[in-house]
């Protein structure tokens, strides 16, 4: 087990090389260039070509990409063109309301994604099972945006029960913290509560026809323990699956939610990055994400052992 | 309860299933009992209701789309009457069972001292720590070398002949009094469906449980049980012992099911060997109500007669009940 924890984590160097290499290339090859950006309207191409020069925009891509490389191995993600702070720094502020945003969709969408999924699927073609799937295709088919505006509206601007928008740091106490992140998890989570309970279901509809099942029932278990202990552990591989495939929408959904109330997150931060083509911030931010995205996956990997006996590596 | 009744009475079962072309019978009619302490065999071939009759005894139907009726008392309590609860502190405890598939009726992420620990910790309360403990005894009755540690195992580290001790483990756990095997050594080779069987016969003089025993497998019958019931397409068409169905069957089904054994000591290479025999035609179809004898569009007895009028089960001889228009009552029955 931990060869194997060692193994999967040596194995992702190569991945994030890969990464690297994308992230690095993309944005050479995005049309427009920095460098008349940020010399402005009036500038001669003299004084462009100074700044591409000194922005050392003009040399080989290999050498561009090694040397960017080196300096990110060492923490170094650049200098935002825009700003002059280092970008390691600027991610740095930002990352406590993305994780925070993120950390409580995921804790709101598995609360009740888990159960709604594992009480359609007993309750199969039911009304219960009904209302979950209707609610399993709005959640999937309305964006977030939408629900976003929506949830503001109603449980901010008319009820005034949560903030309309804005962050409260953890550190300045627990209840600001979760009121003002009540509505924008809420609203993100949607979309993930449907995709986890649509799979849970699913899963848990093949393993509750299974032998071991009827073992359990036939042994004297209660329908709780069946369906939560006995079939749901069985069910945990597809559905932690899903979970480490969802977050890269979640890191999608935060930009979105993050510009919706107003938090002043890292998607907001790569948006604005992006508006003003501030290269090392965009290539910073995206290389952070991708990072936890492997991590995520790697969790997931090796949750696979922890729920299934037979997976071993 | 007086002595004389006995463990498990099914009066009149019906265990029908509602499909979208109509109802399956799959058990119309049945009615037998097991005594403390007996092993009772049901034989009959695939589809003729013998493991819905089992399921049906501990209420593992789904219902719908299943529904079952009739009586199945237990011990004088009517196991159909009781709610779901009620149900639950039953199964396990004083009747357990034991499943054809050990492959596939373990649970494959849970160990099996857990599997096994579950039945002592929900039916007599024990903690975990002592559950494991019985875990660990239960594996060593069963025959299971190193039960310490095997029993932090998985289903998929054992092999079938293990996993079915296993089964067989979790079954007694609780001492029950009653144990259903359905088809228990059908997916096991030969050698392991022998220790298997000498094992439930050892366990079951130990425990002191009666065995309903489902086979299809008369080799099986004679060597467990004492009583013998045959079914056909979910009846019951003959009961007795065992000497009087395997020396004297009455019903042609019954004869068919005894002809179509290889019987010991018969040549395989003499001209004149026993042949063996088949029984003609399949089982008739469940979901249309049978009118008549059930067996007789396979019987080499049929009548007019049979095919309108279904036989009553009539105690042909001591002991011996049979469900045949042309059943020869014995001479010396009175």
């Amino acid at each position: 087990m931990f060869a194997y924890t060692v193994r999967r984590v040596i194995a992702t160097i190569p991945v994030m090389g890969v990464v690297a290499l994308f992230v690095f290339s993309l944005l050479y090859l995005a049309p427009g260039d920095p460098a008349a950006i940020i010399a402005g309207d009036q500038a001669t191409p003299e004084d462009v070509e100074r700044i591409r020069a000194s922005l050392g925009l003009d040399r080989p891509f290999l050498v561009r990409f090694l040397e960017w490389l080196f300096r990110v191995l060492q923490g170094d993600l650049g200098v935002s063109i825009f700003t002059n702070l280092p970008v390691a720094h600027m991610i740095k502020q930002r990352l406590e309301p993305t994780f925070s945003l993120m950390a409580l969709t995921l804790a709101i969408a598995l609360t009740f994604a888990i159960p709604m999924g594992v009480l359609a699927a007993w309750k199969q073609g039911t009304w219960i099972d009904r209302l979950v799937m209707v609610f399993a295709v709005l959640g999937f088919s309305v964006p977030v945006f939408v629900v976003g505006y929506l949830l503001a509206y109603t449980f901010a601007l008319q009820l005034d029960w949560f903030p309309v928008q804005g962050y409260t740091p953890i550190a300045n106490g627990l209840g600001g913290w979760l009121s003002n992140l009540m509505l924008p998890a809420v609203a993100l989570g949607g979309v993930f509560i449907a995709l986890i309970a649509r799979i849970t279901r699913a899963t848990m509809l093949e393993v509750l026809s299974q032998d071991y099942v009827r073992t359990a029932k036939a042994k004297g278990v209660g329908q709780r323990a069946i369906l939560f202990v006995h079939a749901l552990k069985n069910a945990a591989v597809p559905i932690i699956t899903i979970i480490g495939l969802g977050f890269a929408g979640l890191i999608g959904g935060a930009v979105v939610t993050e510009s919706v109330f107003a938090i002043p997150g890292v998607g907001r931060l790569v948006v604005d990055a992006i508006l003003r083509r501030d290269y090392p911030v965009i290539q910073g931010v995206v290389l952070m994400f991708s990072f936890v995205y492997v991590i995520v996956n790697l969790i997931v990997d090796l949750l696979y052992t922890v729920f299934d006996p037979r997976i071993r590596y | 309860m007086s002595s004389s009744s006995p463990l498990l009475d099914i009066q009149n079962l019906q265990t029908h299933f509602g499909t979208i072309d109509g109802v399956v019978r799959a058990v119309e009619g049945v009615s037998f009992h097991i005594n403390a302490g007996e092993t009772l065999g049901v034989v009959g071939e695939s589809g003729c209701g013998k493991s819905v009759t089992a399921m049906s005894i501990l209420r593992l139907i789904q219902q719908p789309p299943g529904r079952i009726a009739g009586k199945i008392l237990f011990k004088g309590t009517n196991l159909l009457e009781l709610s779901e609860p009620e149900m639950q502190s039953i199964r396990g405890k004083d009747i357990s069972m034991i499943f054809q598939e050990p492959m596939t009726s373990l649970n494959p992420v849970l160990t099996v001292g857990r599997q096994i620990g579950e039945t002592v910790m929900l039916h007599e309360g024990l903690s975990a720590k002592d559950a494991e403990q019985r875990a660990i005894e239960m594996l060593t009755l069963v025959g299971i070398p190193a039960p310490a540690r095997r029993v932090r195992e998985y289903p998929h580290q054992l092999s079938g002949g293990m996993r079915q001790r296993v089964m067989i483990a979790m079954a007694l756990a609780c001492s029950p009094q009653l144990l259903v095997a359905d088809e228990p050594t059908t997916a096991l080779d030969v050698t392991i469906q022998a220790q298997i069987l000498e094992l439930m016969r050892d366990l079951k003089t130990r425990v002191g449980a009666a065995i309903m025993l489902i086979t299809h497998d008369l080799g099986v019958v004679a060597e467990m049980c004492q009583r013998v019931v045959v079914m056909y397409a979910g009846r019951k068409v003959e009961e007795g012992s065992v000497e009087e169905i395997f020396l004297n069957p009455l019903h042609p089904y019954t004869q068919g099911l005894m002809g179509s054994m290889p019987k010991l000591g018969s040549s395989l290479h003499e001209s004149g060997r026993s042949k063996l025999t088949e029984i003609q035609g399949v089982v008739p179809s469940l979901r249309k109500p049978i009118i008549g004898c059930a067996f007789a569009s396979r019987c080499p007895k049929v009548t007019d007669a049979c095919r309108q009028m279904a036989p009553a089960i009539e105690e042909k001889a001591p002991n011996h009940l049979v469900a045949c228009h042309y059943a020869p009552r014995a001479a010396a029955a009175a």
